[in-house]
């Protein structure tokens, strides 16, 4: 089977005014499809350099990366989005929903931007925030939504086009408990539903949830493998 | 969702910026108006104002327009130029400087005209009273048409007694005073705001300069037959006499567009100029900050992967439907503002008050709004840079922290 | 790119100040006129060799009278220092009298006529009486078109003028002092360019407003920690009421630096446009501190109104999401 994605000997060195900071060394990494995975480790360490990588967000400054077996290095800056479109999913840790939009319309943007029609948007946007247990909540804005309920919308559209592979960086991070659970419990049915997942979190009860576990120290994995 | 309608909702998410914002754009856009109008206005107006007398070729003594050398013998000039078969009508235009003497008035200084008989219509309308060849002239009082300013003056009506010297420049003048009966009140086309002036006989003119043999005038209006051109009516007058020069009245408004009127010329480019760089300025710095403010929205949009192009094509909506309100609603505004503007200017002395600075043209206001929407356009373009160079992991963690 | 992000917050309310007193400074500035000073003439005659010496006019080369063209006839006629040219007041000729070109002079600016060409000769009274003179009437060799007098007192000007006016009674007397007539065509572009800066910086408060009011919102969290804190309003207008100063106040200077190379360039242009001497735009310390008059308290009064709508709002929903 396929990895959906597989990383050798990855490196990302950032330049900075006071001299070159490496953010990741030689990592390696490689993950099934419907695979759930968490990685931790203290503040600084590399995970959502990693996780960036992973999504295509940011390309590593040495390795090679392969996506679905595609060479990411390879490929433009619009093939890339693309892949972000359709095969990957984010979920941000301060949500980044757009303010002047409601739940539905949040949710609807990417399919939109896939090119879905208006009948498969309204449907899939509806199941989605019934998925996510906001189907009552849809007509508000991000405002008017808890934090919980925020990153329940921002997972609905992370959703939005069916990705093969949901990447989290600190889902919980800003969230109660009590909340922090409701999101790992959603994770766990996104994941039974075939999904992949990576999860970067502090949150060791989110950790606990996953398949795998690999720590992160200072620009290392540690437990990384097949 | 399109990008037009994400950035509408991006502008009324902030009602009160882009109310401001728009009014920003309509007050410089507003002033950007005037100035285009200002560029062409004196010339459109002054073109209008000489081509509506009924004359389309002016006779003086030099080359130079408006002259200041008398044409001499000009009544045998007059009748030399009527006998083109290119001439329709031709009229004799003749001024002088005086003072009217009132018992216990300060001299007040007037303008004395005298225009060929039966062209008395192209030089003043009569509002009250009587023109000239209405009444029947006495010897002794001789008739005269006033400007409305000098009936206000001092306070006459049709009827009222007007003693009246003429001034010889340079000299105390022994010219004898000449007693006018003023027969009407009217509006001078020429004359400037607010001045004084009189109109009367030819026998009256002369006898009130005390030049009775003398037949010098300041100009001659000549109207062509039609359906020849002022072009070859003027070959014609200059073949036929060398000692005046003709000038058509397109050559007129060239001399003027050269001289009197280069001074707005420049200042309305100079002004519209600035306008425009201070609108395009305005406009992407306001575009500007408002990425700088979702830097992370940008960064998790392009991150959900939502291409460069839409990202770029929401900010164009939104330079486009911001600059695009203040454009529309600069027109009206610009009307408004250049009504004020106008009256100011022509608070200039010897100003026409026919003449206008700021005339409106159809054509402006297309010029007006493509330049607008250029504006627009090019004050997107570093904005769309901005949010299409972001590096997206990068202003995640720092959006992250902050 | 983030970085970029943050200093453009902090410059670009710096900018709109600069560009609120540029576009003050270049509305308020206008040509200025010149004093034509009550002196003969010969004073502001200049030779082609720079030397301010009055030509002498007993000293006749070859008993050729000499005249001085002004640079732009010199330029028209394609004419020389040292060349003999005909001068004749009637336009067939008749008349004319043979002259040396003893100089070149750069005519006074005068800014009644800047875009006229001035095709202009200087002579001495007597050959241009002699020139002008009609031999029918014995009195045109006694006529001048006018006499210019330079006082002890400048402020004597209208009292000398009425006396001139007793004396000589139909004489027009009148001082170069600037009319206060607010019909003069100086006051007139006067009034105009206020109404242009007034429509200038009224667009551009707008605009100034409209971005204090983002910059405000940007620093919401920041305002509502302070008030949670328990920092008083007082102390935080404060805070916002200096920076505005010190933003505004910036601005401003840059904007004169602004208004003074651009006094440079449009110079340059219009001088180059109509072939003049004559100074169109001028920055004066007067209009210097206008400017900073107006800019300045329009930055700060523009941030103070955008922080006090978020001063008048709960600490709750400054805090909250």
């Amino acid at each position: 089977m396929t990895a959906i994605v597989e990383g050798r000997g990855l490196t990302r060195t950032f330049a900075m005014p006071s001299g070159p900071v490496t953010a990741l060394r030689d990592v390696s990494f490689q993950m099934a499809p419907a695979e759930y995975v968490a990685i931790t480790g203290p503040s600084g360490c590399g995970k959502s350099t990693l996780l960036h990588l992973l999504g295509c967000v940011d390309a590593p400054s040495s390795g090679s990366l392969l996506f679905e077996g595609r060479d990411v290095a390879a490929l433009s800056e619009s093939q890339r989005s693309r892949i972000r479109l359709t095969r990957v999913g984010f979920v941000f840790q301060r949500f980044f929903l757009l303010p002047m939009l409601d739940a539905w319309e949040n949710v609807e943007l990417p399919q939109a931007e896939m090119g879905a029609g208006l009948d498969v948007r309204r449907a899939r946007t509806r199941e989605l925030l019934e998925y996510v247990g906001l189907g009552d909540r849809a007509r508000h804005r991000p405002s008017q939504l808890s934090g919980g309920e925020m990153q329940r919308v921002a997972i609905a559209r992370a959703l939005a086009n069916r990705p093969a592979l949901l990447l989290a960086d600190e889902p919980t991070g800003e969230l109660d408990e009590d909340t922090g659970e409701q999101i790992a419990d959603l994770f766990d049915r996104v994941h039974a539903d075939g999904t992949a997942i990576v999860v970067v979190t502090h949150n060791p009860l989110l950790a606990r949830r996953a398949q795998r576990h690999l720590v992160m120290k200072r620009g290392t994995l540690d437990g990384s493998g097949e | 969702m399109t990008s037009r309608a994400l950035a509408w909702r991006t502008i009324t998410a902030e009602p009160a910026r882009a109310a401001l914002a728009i009014a920003g754009v309509t007050v410089i856009g507003a002033l950007l108006f005037d100035m285009l109008m200002l560029s062409q206005g004196l010339l459109v107006s002054f073109r209008e104002m000489l081509d509506t007398t009924g004359y389309d070729v002016r006779v003086v003594a030099t080359d130079a327009f408006p002259g200041r050398v008398d044409i001499t013998n000009a009544s045998e000039v007059a009748a030399d130029i009527a006998g083109l078969p290119e001439v329709r009508d031709v009229a004799v235009v003749r001024s002088d400087r005086a003072i009217v003497v009132v018992p216990d008035r300060p001299a007040t200084e007037v303008a004395l005209l005298n225009l060929s008989e039966g062209a008395e219509r192209q030089g003043w309308r009569i509002v009250e009273g009587a023109d000239l060849g209405a009444i029947r002239r006495s010897e002794s009082s001789p008739p005269a048409v006033i400007s409305r300013s000098l009936a206000r003056a001092l306070g006459l009506r049709p009827g009222s007694a007007l003693p009246l010297r003429v001034l010889i420049s340079g000299a105390a003048s022994a010219v004898p005073l000449v007693t006018f009966t003023v027969v009407g009140i009217a509006e001078f086309q020429f004359e400037g705001n607010g001045a004084e002036a009189l109109a009367t006989t030819f026998d009256a003119f002369q006898r009130a300069r005390a030049s009775m043999s003398s037949d010098t005038a300041d100009l001659i209006l000549v109207a062509s037959r039609p359906p020849i051109e002022a072009a070859a009516t003027v070959a014609a007058i200059s073949a036929r006499r060398h000692d005046v020069h003709a000038f058509s009245n397109e050559q007129i408004v060239e001399r003027f567009n050269e001289n009197g009127f280069a001074y707005f010329r420049q200042i309305s480019f100079v002004l519209s100029t600035i306008t425009l760089g201070f609108a395009f300025l305005l406009v992407t710095s306001l575009l500007t900050v408002s990425v700088n403010q979702r830097l992370g929205q940008v960064a998790a949009l392009r991150a959900l992967g939502v291409p460069r192009h839409r990202i770029a094509a929401t900010l164009v909506w939104e330079s486009a439907l911001l600059v695009g309100a203040g454009g529309l609603l600069s027109l009206p505004t610009g009307w408004l503002l250049a009504l004020e503007l106008d009256r100011i200017l022509r608070d200039m002395p010897n100003i026409p008050e026919r003449l206008h600075f700021f005339v409106l043209e159809p054509r402006l206001a297309l010029w007006h709004l493509g330049l607008i929407a250029l504006t627009g356009v090019a004050a997107v373009l570093y904005p769309v840079w901005v949010a299409a160079r972001l590096p997206i992991a990068a202003t995640l963690r720092f959006e992250t922290i902050s | 790119m983030a970085n970029l992000g943050r200093a453009g917050r902090t410059l670009i309310p710096v900018a709109i100040g600069c560009l609120v007193t540029a576009v003050v400074f270049a509305q308020t500035t206008k040509p200025t006129s010149s004093t034509v000073r009550l002196k003969p003439d010969t004073t502001s005659i200049a030779t082609a060799n720079d030397d301010d010496t009055v030509p002498d006019h007993t000293v006749r080369e070859n008993s050729v009278p000499q005249v001085l063209l002004s640079r732009h006839l010199m330029r028209e006629a394609g004419v020389l220092v040292g060349d003999v040219v005909t001068l004749a007041a009637d336009a067939d000729g008749a008349g004319s009298t043979l002259f040396r070109v003893a100089g070149v002079y750069e005519p006074t600016p005068d800014p009644r006529k800047f875009s006229a060409q001035r095709l202009e000769a200087r002579l001495h009274l007597a050959d241009l009486i002699g020139l002008a003179e009609d031999s029918a009437d014995p009195a045109s060799g006694d006529i001048v078109s006018a006499i210019n007098l330079a006082l002890l007192d400048r402020k004597d000007a209208d009292a000398v003028a009425a006396a001139i006016v007793r004396r000589v009674p139909g004489a027009r007397v009148s001082s170069t002092q600037p009319s206060n007539s607010p019909n003069d065509p100086f006051a007139v572009l006067e009034r105009f360019h206020w109404a242009i800066a007034i429509v200038t910086v009224t667009g551009s408060t707008a605009f100034l407003l409209a971005l204090m009011i983002m910059r405000a919102e940007q620093r919401r969290d920041i305002i509502g920690i302070l008030r949670l804190l328990g920092v008083p309003s007082r102390s935080i207008l404060l805070e916002v009421l200096l920076e505005g100063l010190l933003i505004a106040l910036g601005g401003a200077i840059f904007g004169i630096v602004m208004a003074v190379a651009a006094q440079g360039a449009i110079n340059r242009f219009f001088q180059w446009r109509f072939d003049t001497t004559l100074v169109f735009v001028r920055v004066t310390a007067v209009i210097a501190w206008e400017a900073v008059a107006f800019a300045v308290p329009l930055g700060v009064a523009a941030g103070l109104a955008a922080s006090w709508t978020l001063m008048r709002r709960s600490v709750v929903s400054l805090v909250g999401r």
